[in-house]
């Protein structure tokens, strides 16, 4: 449902998504269900003449049960809700595929910047591409992301994937994702962090490797050869 | 006063001060700079010189290296201006309205300064800010003496580093990059920033 506006871009983002559906069907089909009810029993023990009303002690079985079952029920659709919210929660939050690519995410006051690992594959090193407000990542490509923040609490928020995960001042947070298609899409701060809050928007590019070797090529640190680039990420292919 | 430069319209000062109040809240409802908001003092900088600079925050041209922290701090507050219609006219009128403000000179935070052989250095900012430090329009240089130590120092190293200045659509920043690197390390910074604040005085 979700998708049909918002594109499911990542491994996990139909699980996401089935969790919403499965809260959105369920809630959708007790709220019509009990407002259905109401709405009979309104009609059905509205005022007539000569009719009193009936005090209902509870005392008596079939009424009881009525009430209780739709409770037991309840609980039920609450099981089912929660066994696949937490089965989602360990896949995406608790469990770590291991990496083939990591990247950096620095969120402060109001912008994000990104480093990426050049040629070598590896952040921290002498060729890493640093960009403000510009994500590049490969498709089909497990990645790591290290968030880190340099003021407040911000939240790294990505929709087509799913992702959202609060950036600590202090902590290094590392979650991860997968690409599953290529395109632009939007990346936001999901926690209020200020006045410029809502003006910290950024761009993904989720980017094929002959797309992403261009890029990398164009923005190479000086004294680290073009070239170079296509050694060890398209080795990987 | 002497800083204060362009003519503007009423109408602009009155939307100005409206929009100003997202500028008041990291530099302050006079314009007089808050350090722990990484905000300058701007109070009775030259329109024209803010202008250009929000102008250039807007265009990404400034503000957008990623080691340059105040910088992306005030992109994003650019951004919204983001009506296309009145975008130009909303910059005008916030930057008269900044122009209007009685220049404020920030209380030095920096120690160690040596004015005397700063006065040395300074001999090479001449050419474009002035003897007074007040800057020339024509070399789209602006007034330095009201500017806060803190401020300048940061944006002196970040000509030095590249981290401002080297966006091939910043021809201004451009000059200034090639004067920062003939100061050699902080400390002639620090010493050509106290040479600065001597001129405070004679304006």
């Amino acid at each position: 449902m979700i998708e049909q506006y918002v594109p499911q871009l990542s491994t996990y983002a139909g699980d996401i998504d089935f969790v919403f559906d499965l809260i959105f069907y369920i809630t959708t089909g007790w709220f019509i269900l009990t407002q259905g009810v109401f709405f009979w029993l309104m009609w059905r023990f509205r005022r007539q003449e000569g009719v009193k009303a009936l005090y209902l002690t509870g005392e008596e079985k079939f009424p009881k049960n009525i009430v209780s079952n739709a409770h037991h029920a309840v609980l039920v659709f609450d099981v089912a809700i929660l066994v696949f919210a937490v089965m989602t929660w360990h896949n995406v939050k608790i469990t770590l595929p291991p990496a083939e690519q990591t990247i950096r995410v620095v969120a402060q006051q109001w912008a994000w910047t990104f480093i990426h690992p050049g040629p070598d594959g590896e952040i921290d090193t002498a060729d890493d591409i640093a960009m403000n407000d510009e994500l590049h990542v490969l498709v089909d490509t497990m990645y790591h992301f290290k968030l880190e923040s340099r003021d407040v609490l911000h939240n790294f928020s990505v929709p087509v994937f799913r992702l959202k995960q609060d950036v600590i001042p202090g902590r290094v947070i590392t979650g991860w994702f997968k690409a599953t298609g290529t395109g632009e899409h939007d990346i936001q701060c999901a926690e209020i962090c200020g006045i410029g809050h809502g003006l910290m928007p950024a761009r993904i590019f989720i980017e094929t490797h002959a797309e992403h070797m261009a890029w990398m090529n164009r923005h190479l640190p000086s004294g680290v050869a073009a070239n170079d680039a296509s050694s060890t990420v398209l080795a990987q292919e | 006063m002497g800083l204060s430069g362009g003519a503007f319209a009423e109408g602009d000062l009155e939307r100005g001060e409206k929009l100003y109040g997202l500028c008041s809240q990291c530099h302050g409802v006079e314009g007089e700079g808050v350090p722990l908001s990484l905000a300058p003092s701007i109070a009775g900088l030259p329109a024209w010189y803010v202008e250009s600079q929000l102008k250039k925050f807007y265009g990404g041209i400034r503000g957008r290296h990623p080691d340059d922290i105040g910088g992306m701090r005030m992109r994003p507050m650019t951004l919204y201006f983001n009506r296309p219609d009145t975008r130009d006219a909303d910059f005008a009128a916030v930057s008269a309205y900044v122009a209007s403000l009685e220049p404020k000179y920030p209380e030095p935070l920096l120690s160690g300064g040596d004015p005397e052989k700063g006065q040395a250095s300074y001999s090479l900012c001449i050419a474009c800010h002035g003897a007074d430090g007040l800057g020339n329009e024509a070399l789209q240089a602006p007034p330095i003496v009201q500017i806060s130590d803190w401020y300048a120092l940061t944006q002196l190293k970040n000509y030095k580093n590249g981290i401002r200045g080297r966006d091939p659509r910043d021809s201004a920043g451009a000059t200034m990059w090639p004067m920062a690197m003939t100061l050699e390390d902080e400390q002639a910074m620090k010493d050509v920033i106290a040479y600065i604040e001597t001129l405070r005085g004679s304006n």
